[in-house]
């Protein structure tokens, strides 16, 4: 996870979506950390945007949310995406829960790299605090990142678009009850993070 | 075996074991009582350095006495050795050996301390204290242990990290345990608190010290009532003699400088002799005559001799006063005819006039002014040619001349005293006996003596003598700079004017002349023209020909050849480059740069890393003498201002108003002197910076803190009444005590030329409404000084004034319109003359405000209107608006007044006349949208008006920002039911309540009738520190303060419900898309607060649907509020 900082004030649309990748990636961690899928020995304390973060020590994991993330940043680019989910199956394929980013972005808007950065570290500072309303997983679950789309991208446009398979994951038959977490609503870049239940009813 | 020792075991003997000695008196000192400390003793070699060296002995002597001591690691060590110290501490109190320890001088029962640094006294001498009054000591710090720490200084990191530090515990300077101990009962540390923690924290009292002060301050003026009609007196006086004497000034003519400069003395001297006399014996008028005649002789007598006070024995002790403690602050250069008169704000009315009369630096700031005016036209062209002139490069050759009067402030002065030539002369306000006036200039000969600019006039009599102190002569110096510059013009055409008395000229087109020979042409033409040398320096860039400068002064010319200038550079000391001062030349010293030659070795990358990118290059290209600067114009003015550092003191707040109003005047002066108008007003504060003594200087400012506070209007102006309105608003938001106040400055900028933003001399009504206001309260502050006994009025007044600071504009305003209503009793004066009102106007208007309008013009205005009706009208009787009625006052009939109010303004001017286009006006009164429109009062207006306000709404839009809309903003919901109604019909139906700032809603809530709403439209109020506080914070609020009490009518409650779900439902419209956690905060507050009160519940009930259908609609699920 080379967490090279662009200290530049102004970064263009471009950039915006690296830090968003990065930031997406270190999110990814912590959510993965945060609900204990692992030992938490698997992870190991590290610095980013000045927030103490947690990150996978396994390289296969590393791996995986990094490509996972970093696959993201074309589509990100052409502003295709528009949620990012962490989502908490059991052995049936049946969501328990998701972590939603939703993201909105207006790529006319010059970015203030300090202030995204400002925006950005509050989330993975709210983050830990919101364990209180996870849900215990069962044992045997797992994990994936979903990426929802505006539209399908044309196939083969990019060599990272290949790593992205559609899911079978199943999805919840009635709408989900939302827990918001932390929101974002500034001008370039307007990002919301929510937990989704499978609602009670 | 063990020994202990302190680390303030201060002397050699006590590694020896000793029995204290009872007898000894001194046991305060450090030497006796630590000898108490060494219990046991153990010889060992290293024991004689204890006390003296005491970290490098207790590492040896601990590391050998671990070797043989039963401690297996330090901190058993140190808890035997805090047992031992304690055991000794006690047995000491109770030996009785330091003094009566009876029960009544146990002060310090329960309080241990721990003493941390350096203090006075010595934290033996606080040891020794505690032991008497039944305190504790400790030597090493323990949170369980230690109940206060005793310490006179932090050093930084411990201030930052104080919790770490304290643990929480007070932290307490010495005094209080002496206090403690001389008031013999146990003080509360609080006010001891150490002074670094106390800056640091902003105190709460702060945040009300308006409010503590204005009560005060109207009390004072009921007590001081008698004096102030006296001084009322006395400022008439003044004002008088003033006149007169300027008068005579005119009357005399400008034969003769010195002349005049003796008048400006003169009227001074006088004034201040006649100020006691009046103040003192009451006598009036013939005194003044009587006065004046006599100085109408006197000033016949005055020569030119200098000082002409000095013919003038004091005639009281005010005087002397004055003139012993005149003094001078460099940077305000307050000059001879301020300091011989009353030197502060406190006693002199007309402080900022004279201030800026006789201020030079005043006099070289706007003489840039005078100059841009004086020779716009000629400057014109250098425009044009310049531009070209960049566009080549610059591949020919380039020559500048730069041209410098020789010490020009001395030499204006002295060219007609030709015994003064070769005298040692030096400019400066005041050649009082103290000496203690700083030198502005002075000239060679003085010079040589080493007396330079801004040196005491003390020290230069020291160094001299025998110098010559002469006083400004400001039209002399405006006459010789104006002639130096019309030299300069006919000469050249590309002038830069640095300064009155400086410049460049760009003679590189001048193919023909030799530029040493124009040099000197110009340096003889300006000889024989003004009587003054100036020096000429010529080179390839305009560095050159600065440093050039230098070299020929005085009364020479220097050139510097482009060959020659890399050994002219050589030896040339750093700071005398331009842009260097003293702090780069320090820097420039530790990197052991001196001179140009040794900063030419230094590399451009290296130069721009130590010293910034702009000053790194400044550096490399001045030391090779490369200057691309070219002749430009003089630069246009970004702001206009006017500071007062010195002299400022207040006692109360009529003292700042006054001398608000006073700088504001002076302002709008500068700015019609400019013919610029402003949009953006800077209020600055020079604030007292706490501890800071009186200056040494005298009424200088001394150690300041800097406060600054701007404000932008839409509409640009230069409008002595919008000024002294906005800075008093200004003013209003810093909360100060104004004894703090040490210097006051408002800066005007956002500038806009009158042309470009010509609208004939239209008055607002925002400025009407600020100037009636103004005085408005001038009234009811001298009413309620006058009624004095009744408290209800000043109080009244009090809160008024506490509102309108505290609020936003748009509270303000509404407060402003309220006291329109109150003024109506004594405007009288100021309202226009009844044949200039428009009756179709009047008749339109509601009976009351009729009535009202009728007050002011003393029951003349219903005749009036009767006599054109041919209808009979009762007139009203009903008494004085009192100021009780104030605050209920925010209503349609005053705000009906201030638009009728704002009607017979515009039928004032009379280049507009009745009938023209009322858009002109409007445009700058509209308020933003639609929806801020007072539908009632537009209902109320004539046909044709009401036609006029809608078509001015469009075009007016683009301009003005939220915050600025001035008046009929707001809603008003006097009968709740209908306005209910209203909304609907009227239509809020999208964002509306959002819109703004403060939000409509604020507003809207604030005037209904209900309490919750109420309650939250003053919690907005309240949170409005924050910029736009978030619902949810405010209902954060609210669950501390709403109270489950229910006590409103049914038809309130569903006005109410229907307006906050209105507010809710619109809120989360706003913020479905950009904020799901705001709503989610806000509906998990609003849950609470449903836990306690009804109508939250209700609320709750209403909105939850909505909101869930928002959420499923954004979000594809239900929000979960659990």
């Amino acid at each position: 996870m080379p967490m090279s900082r662009n200290d530049d004030h102004q970064s263009s649309s471009g950039e915006l979506a690296q830090t968003l990748v990065e930031f997406l990636e270190v999110a990814v961690s912590s959510i993965v950390f945060l609900k204990g899928v692992y030992p938490s020995e698997a992870f190991e304390r590290q610095r980013y945007m000045n927030v103490v973060v947690q990150r996978a020590r396994h390289p296969e994991l590393r791996d995986y949310i990094h490509s996972a993330t970093s696959g993201l940043l074309p589509f990100i680019q052409k502003d295709l995406v528009e949620r990012v989910a962490v989502i908490f199956f059991n052995k049936d394929n049946i969501p328990i829960e998701r972590f939603i980013f939703k993201l909105t972005i207006n790529p006319s808007h010059e970015t203030d790299a300090a202030q995204l950065e400002f925006s950005l570290r509050s989330f993975l500072i709210k983050l830990p605090f919101s364990k209180p309303l996870l849900k215990t997983l069962p044992l045997d679950c797992r994990w994936e990142v979903t990426a929802y789309l505006r539209s399908l991208p044309e196939v083969g446009s990019s060599k990272d678009a290949e790593t992205w398979i559609p899911t079978d994951t199943k999805q919840w038959q009635k709408p989900p009850l939302i827990t918001p977490i932390k929101s974002l609503d500034s001008d370039p870049l307007c990002l919301q993070l929510y937990l989704e239940h499978p609602s009670s009813s | 075996m063990l020994y202990c020792w302190t680390r303030f075991s201060g002397s050699a003997d006590s590694c020896l074991k000793m029995k204290r000695s009872l007898g000894s008196k001194s046991s305060n000192n450090s030497s006796s009582s630590s000898n108490t400390k060494a219990k046991k003793k153990k010889t060992t070699s290293n024991q004689k350095t204890l006390g003296v060296a005491w970290g490098a002995a207790s590492l040896s002597s601990s590391r050998s006495s671990f070797r043989s001591s039963p401690f297996s690691d330090f901190g058993s060590y140190m808890s035997e050795k805090n047992r031992k110290l304690h055991n000794q501490f006690d047995a000491e109190a109770s030996t009785d050996f330091y003094g009566v320890s009876g029960s009544e001088n146990l002060i310090f029962q329960g309080v241990s301390i721990f003493v941390d640094g350096f203090t006075v006294p010595s934290s033996q001498e606080l040891r020794g204290y505690m032991l008497k009054y039944g305190g504790r000591f400790e030597n090493y710090f323990s949170r369980r242990s230690v109940t206060h720490i005793i310490c006179s200084n932090l050093p930084d990191s411990k201030i930052k990290n104080l919790r770490s530090f304290s643990r929480g515990l007070p932290v307490v300077k010495p005094t209080w345990i002496l206090d403690s101990i001389s008031a013999k009962r146990l003080l509360s540390w609080v006010p001891y608190q150490l002074d670094q923690l106390t800056d640091a924290q902003p105190k709460l009292s702060a945040f009300f010290a308006p409010k503590s002060h204005s009560v005060p301050e109207v009390v004072s003026t009921d007590m001081t009532c008698q004096p102030t009609s006296r001084f009322c007196d006395i400022r008439m006086n003044e004002a008088e003699v003033a006149n007169l004497f300027r008068a005579a000034k005119f009357g005399e003519g400008r034969e003769h400088e010195n002349d005049e400069t003796d008048g400006v003395y003169l009227e001074i001297t006088t004034r201040e002799r006649m100020d006691p006399a009046i103040s003192g014996d009451r006598k009036s008028s013939e005194l003044n005559s009587e006065e004046l005649d006599y100085c109408g002789i006197e000033e016949k007598e005055v020569n030119s001799d200098f000082p002409s006070c000095s013919e003038h024995p004091p005639a009281s002790t005010n005087i002397s006063f004055c003139e012993n403690d005149t003094n001078d602050d460099i940077s305000t250069a307050t000059t001879a005819v301020c300091s011989k008169r009353r030197h502060s704000t406190l006693e002199d009315p007309n402080f900022v006039e004279n201030y800026f009369k006789s201020s030079r630096l005043h006099f070289i700031g706007t003489w840039r002014k005078r100059y841009r005016k004086r020779f716009h036209g000629s400057s014109d062209g250098l425009k044009s040619t310049d531009s070209g002139h960049n566009a080549v490069g610059s591949p020919k050759k380039t020559a500048f001349i730069h041209i410098d009067l020789d010490c020009f402030f001395v030499s204006v002065v002295i060219k007609n005293c030709p015994e003064l030539q070769d005298k040692p002369v030096a400019v400066c306000h005041s050649d009082n006996p103290k000496g203690t006036a700083e030198i502005s200039s002075a000239n060679y000969p003085a010079r040589a003596y080493g007396v330079k600019a801004g040196m005491f006039v003390r020290n230069a009599k020291d160094l001299c003598p025998q110098l010559i102190i002469v006083p400004y002569n400001f039209e002399a110096y405006e006459e010789v700079a104006d002639h130096f510059y019309d030299i300069l013009h006919k000469h050249c055409r590309k002038v830069q004017a640095i300064s009155c008395d400086e410049a460049f000229l760009d003679v590189s087109d001048l193919d023909d002349v030799d530029p040493e020979i124009l040099a000197s042409m110009i340096r003889k033409e300006v000889f024989e023209t003004t009587g003054c040398s100036a020096s000429a320096g010529i080179g390839s860039t305009m560095l050159m020909a600065r440093l050039a400068t230098r070299t020929a002064k005085p009364a020479g010319q220097f050139h510097i050849p482009s060959d020659k200038v890399d050994e002219y550079l050589d030896q040339l000391p750093v700071d005398v480059l331009p842009g260097v001062g003293y702090v780069l030349k320090e820097k420039l010293k530790k990197h052991n740069i001196q001179t140009c030659s040794q900063l030419r070795l230094v590399s451009k990358d290296s130069l721009q890393k130590d010293f910034g990118m702009k000053t790194g290059e400044m550096l490399w290209s001045y030391s090779r003498g490369l200057d691309h600067r070219s002749v430009r114009t003089v630069q246009e003015n970004k702001s206009i201002g006017a500071d007062v550092n010195w002299g400022v003191r207040f006692r109360n707040q009529q003292d700042i108003q006054h001398f608000l109003q006073c700088l504001c005047k002076e302002v709008s002066l500068r700015l019609q002197g400019c013919e610029m108008l402003g949009r953006t007003f800077t209020l600055k504060i020079k604030k007292r910076r706490k501890d800071a003594a009186e200056p040494a200087k005298y009424m200088g400012c001394g150690d300041c803190d800097n406060l600054s506070r701007s404000i932008t209007v839409p509409v640009a102006t230069d409008d002595v009444e919008v000024l002294q309105r906005i800075s008093k608003k200004l003013f209003g938001s810093f909360f100060l005590d104004v004894k703090e106040i040490r210097g006051v400055g408002l800066q005007v900028s956002k500038l806009e030329s009158v042309d470009s933003s010509k609208r004939g001399s239209t008055r607002t009504l925002e400025s009407y409404l600020s100037f009636v206001s103004a005085q408005t309260e001038q009234r009811v502050n001298s009413r309620a000084a006058k009624v004095g006994g009744s408290s209800a009025d000043c109080e009244r007044h009090v809160t008024a004034d506490d509102t309108r600071v505290g609020e936003s504009d748009r509270a303000e305003s509404s407060i402003q319109t309220s006291e329109i209503h109150s003024f109506s009793e004594n405007q009288a004066s100021s309202v226009p003359p009844l044949c200039h009102l428009d009756m179709e106007v009047l008749e339109s208007l509601p009976s009351e405000v009729v009535a009202e309008l009728d007050q002011t013009y003393g029951g003349k205005l219903v005749g009036l209107i009767e006599k054109r009706r041919g209808k009979g009208k009762t007139k009203s009787n009903s008494s004085l608006v009192s100021l009780d009625d104030v605050k209920s006052a925010n209503s349609l009939p005053s705000k009906m007044c201030s638009l009728s109010t704002h009607e017979e303004e515009e039928c004032e001017e009379p280049r507009q006349g009745i009938s023209s286009e009322p858009t002109i006006e409007m445009a700058d009164l509209m308020p933003l949208s639609f929806s801020q429109v007072d539908i009632s009062v537009l209902q109320e207006l004539p046909e044709d008006l009401r036609a006029g306000l809608l078509g001015a709404l469009p075009a007016h839009r683009k301009q003005h920002s939220p915050s600025d809309t001035p008046t009929m903003e707001t809603e008003h919901d006097k009968e709740p039911v209908e306005v209910g109604e209203a909304q609907n019909e009227i239509g809020f139906s999208d964002k509306n309540l959002w819109i703004g700032n403060p939000p409509i809603w604020v507003e809207k809530f604030k005037v209904s009738s209900h309490h919750i709403l109420k309650n939250v439209s003053e919690m907005y109020c309240k949170l409005v520190v924050q910029s736009r506080p978030k619902l949810s914070s405010i209902l954060q609020h609210a669950i501390f303060s709403i109270s489950s009490s229910y006590d409103s009518s049914a038809n309130d409650l569903e006005e109410a419900l229907y307006n906050v779900c209105e507010l809710l439902r619109q809120y989360i419209k706003l913020k479905i898309e950009g904020d799901i956690e705001e709503i989610y905060l806000c509906f998990r507050l609003l849950k609470r607060l449903a836990l306690r009160c009804q109508f939250f519940l209700q609320v709750y009930e209403i909105v939850s649907p909505f909101l869930q259908a928002c959420i499923g609609e954004n979000y594809g699920g239900n929000l979960n509020i659990s």
